[in-house]
């Protein structure tokens, strides 16, 4: 009888979800613990050493995540994805773990795999995460340390994996397709299906760097797979391109060729989400770093944040022509890696079309049949 | 009755969102953990907001029979329902 006071289930299944959804309620944010990181891949858009003192001293205090976190469950959230950076750099790492879980937050967590020790394990264990997915960078010494650049790292990312799948946490792998490492790719995917019953993904597609170090972007660029190379792997793959096909009348639309909106953000950054940078800025998504569009966690609230520098944020306008003919109008807009974030790394403008994005996004529409 | 029971603090967390009352288990063993979360209606919160680790079981239904309509029996027979279901999900736990 008493059955019917209470119910369990997952959130969606709650008309809690409904409600939360109804409005611009927090949802889920990302939480950067650091920008350090044990390794040094070629890659990354954000990695500093790990032993680099001024990095870490920027990061915030284990006082200052729980404020904010605290402001998020206030606002609402449920969910919490605890990247870097490599998070479990931080000394503090289970403390802000165990002090998140404790207020009720759904924890993800980011790593390598690298640094997970059997203190880790005992973690998760007694509080486990939703998922924890991990970065596979090859499954070979030789191809793994290409892209890590530290030797010995692979042989240490094969026993932190072993730890975490030997403990029942439920781990996702995912992977950069790169220059580097493309040619062991198939392994790759089999090594990380093999290993998890979870989905595994890959992305192709590389984004700059936080910080603009201009030696990092290029080692970054000189990384990237060509449009051409882009979609045979993604056609090589059954699952993702029968998801694309499956998607395709909302992935290209010839109707966008009649939009005359000059609004720059047509995405959902900022609508149940927001991400904290490791020394507390808040961004509307972890790529967003145009000095108009990053707020300082340091000196302001998040509540401020989420109530008003967000709706500020989101109505910002262009009038670049370039932008609003070529872009906003474009029909496979949603195909393609621009948006005002990427656009800003790449260029410096939040409103400036960027090449290599577009012939990737032209390169996929095609493979997928349709005449636009 | 004369049991006293709390909420397990250290595997569970409850939290109140646009007039919903929700409990997440945050522990090993406390629900399947995969976004998994409970909900009580305005009667459950009720006996939940009595499980304070203080008040014996028969207090609990004896102030719950003051503040509900029902009889007697039938708010006994909810009360150590829910208490049964609560503990045998590991939400409560007896003190």
């Amino acid at each position: 009888m008493s059955d019917s006071y209470i119910k369990s289930g997952k959130l969606p299944e709650f008309p809690l979800w409904n409600k939360m959804r109804e409005n611009r309620n927090v949802i889920s944010f990302d939480l950067e613990l650091t920008a350090r990181c044990n390794n040094n891949c070629r890659h990354c858009y954000i990695n500093l050493p790990a032993n680099d003192n001024e990095a870490g001293r920027k990061e915030l205090t284990f006082d200052k995540i729980k404020e904010i976190a605290d402001e998020a469950v206030a606002l609402g959230a449920f969910w919490c994805l605890i990247t870097g950076g490599e998070p479990l750099l931080r000394n503090d790492f289970e403390d802000i773990y165990i002090a998140l879980k404790k207020k009720g937050l759904f924890l993800s967590v980011f790593t390598n795999a690298v640094p997970v020790k059997e203190k880790h394990i005992e973690l998760f264990k007694k509080y486990p995460p939703r998922d924890i997915e991990i970065s596979v960078y090859g499954v070979t010494k030789e191809t793994y340390e290409k892209v890590t650049r530290i030797s010995g790292s692979f042989e240490k990312f094969i026993r932190g994996v072993n730890l975490l799948l030997n403990s029942g946490v439920k781990v996702r792998f995912k992977a950069m397709a790169l220059r580097s490492n493309v040619h062991e790719l198939p392994e790759i995917a089999e090594f990380c299906r093999k290993n998890t019953k979870d989905y595994f993904r890959f992305d192709p597609q590389l984004h700059l760097r936080f910080d603009g170090n201009l030696k990092r972007n290029e080692e970054i660029k000189s990384e990237r797979l060509s449009p051409e190379e882009i979609v045979l792997l993604e056609k090589s793959d059954t699952e993702r391109f029968q998801s694309l096909e499956k998607d395709c009348d909302r992935l290209i639309n010839p109707q966008f060729c009649n939009i005359n909106c000059n609004h720059l953000f047509h995405c959902g950054a900022g609508n149940g989400s927001f991400n904290v940078s490791y020394d507390g800025y808040f961004r509307l998504c972890s790529s967003l770093w145009h000095p108009d569009c990053i707020y300082d966690l340091k000196t302001g609230s998040l509540t401020e944040a989420w109530k008003y520098f967000v709706p500020k944020v989101r109505s910002m306008t262009s009038g670049r022509r370039e932008f609003l003919e070529k872009c906003r109008k474009c029909p496979v807009i949603n195909l393609c890696m621009w948006c005002p974030a990427h656009s800003y790394l790449e260029t410096g403008k939040l409103d400036e079309p960027v090449d290599v994005f577009c012939k990737t996004a032209h390169a996929r529409a095609e493979t997928l049949n349709k005449a636009f | 009755m004369n049991a006293v029971y709390a909420p397990a603090e250290d595997d569970v967390v409850a939290r109140e969102l646009h007039g919903e009352f929700i409990i997440i288990p945050i522990s090993s063993g406390v629900g399947d953990l995969e976004d998994e979360i409970f909900s009580l209606n305005e009667t459950g919160k009720a006996v939940w907001d009595k499980l304070d680790g203080k008040k014996k079981l028969e207090e609990v239904i004896s102030e719950l029979t003051v503040e509900f309509e029902g009889s007697a029996e039938e708010i006994r027979n909810d009360v150590t329902g829910l208490v049964e279901e609560l503990l045998k999900r590991k939400i409560i736990v007896e003190n």
